[in-house]
């Protein structure tokens, strides 16, 4: 999966490493403020009031 | 990789391979999540708290008196403090001299995710009754992470607009039953009463409630105005004041809920302590 989308990164070697570190920026960013921010009250770890 | 290579790759080899790295990614991810409960969330709280705090110190910074049509009705802020805003302020020194935080009105998710939540409708700082107020154990700036190393008699003070009320940590369960010799141990004791009723059955209105209490998530009744008694036996004039710290139990957990009740020892104007760590020196707690 991986090796397949690093063969079809184009540009130089240089050009795709940065685009796979731009990627891989974007997807933790959108897990961090999107993603987790919405599943995070629907799982049961941490409820506080009775 | 040749191209000739690659045609001879199986396609086996590719399904376990991207299942493989599936995995692993599904891995990551999961200590992604782990990292994000544990510390973005607290950066995200801790702005929030910011907020709060500079909005409540605006607020306490205006003059009272805005209204000069209505000089005769009393002109005081609202009585309930809204839903999300920040109303008072509550300190644990056993937590060190920096634990403070902003306690907003409300206890759903977004409440609490900007501070300590009051649970509407319990009492205010203060009064008699119950001020109930809930806070996160883990993360979102986990105000309540060390309720567990709370001892009695340590202070919980809550600040207001015009006063600091100095709240203490009641007897422990084991050190109920003979709380008027254990209590000599340590001066900060002295006000610190056992409401439990020695004569009463069950101790009396007040015979469940000790120092720290693991209650099961539908004891509601944890912040009613006398704790576990929601059919509320006594009238407001005869209520101790008291407040009620909730969090989640086990640490990392929700079957449970840790439940620390303290009763109202002091009340100090703020003209008269000046500061909070003027406040300590006055209450006998290490500045």
């Amino acid at each position: 999966m991986y090796g397949w989308m690093w063969r079809h990164l184009p540009g130089p070697l240089v050009v795709r490493l940065f685009t796979a570190i731009a990627l891989l920026i974007v997807i933790v960013a959108v897990l961090l403020f999107v993603v987790f921010p919405w599943l995070e009250p629907k799982l049961p770890f941490n409820d506080v009031s009775v | 990789m040749g191209s000739r290579q690659r045609q001879r790759t199986s396609a086996l080899v590719v399904i376990v391979r991207t299942f493989g790295e599936l995995m692993i990614t599904f891995g990551v991810v999961v200590l992604l999540f782990v990292v994000y409960t544990l510390y973005v969330t607290d950066i995200v709280a801790a702005k929030k708290q910011d907020g709060v705090n500079d909005e409540l110190e605006r607020s306490w910074a205006a003059p009272v008196a805005q209204q000069p049509a209505q000089q005769d009705k009393k002109p005081k802020r609202p009585a309930k403090p809204e839903q999300g805003a920040g109303f008072a302020r509550i300190y644990i020194p056993h937590f060190g001299k920096d634990f403070q935080f902003v306690i907003v009105e409300g206890v759903g998710s977004a409440e609490l995710e900007i501070g300590p939540g009051h649970y509407p409708d319990t009492a205010l700082p203060g009064q008699p009754g119950n001020v109930g107020i809930a806070g996160h154990r883990i993360g979102k700036g986990a105000p309540f992470n060390d309720l567990d190393k709370l001892n009695s008699c340590d202070a919980i003070v809550l600040e207001t607009e015009t006063d600091f009320f100095v709240y203490r940590v009641m007897p422990m369960p084991d050190e109920v039953a003979n709380w008027e010799s254990v209590k000599q141990r340590d001066p900060r004791c002295a006000r610190v009463p056992s409401l439990r009723k020695a004569g009463q059955p069950e101790g009396g209105p007040y015979g469940r409630t000790v120092g720290r209490r693991i209650v099961t998530p539908d004891r509601g009744d944890a912040v009613a105005p006398v704790p576990y008694r929601p059919e509320n036996p006594l009238p407001k004039a005869q209520q101790a004041s008291l407040v009620t710290l909730t969090t989640c139990h086990p640490e990392y957990g929700n079957s449970e809920r840790m439940i620390v009740h303290g009763a109202l020892v002091n009340q100090v104007p703020k003209q008269q302590a000046g500061s909070y760590e003027a406040l300590l020196g006055l209450i006998g707690e290490p500045v």
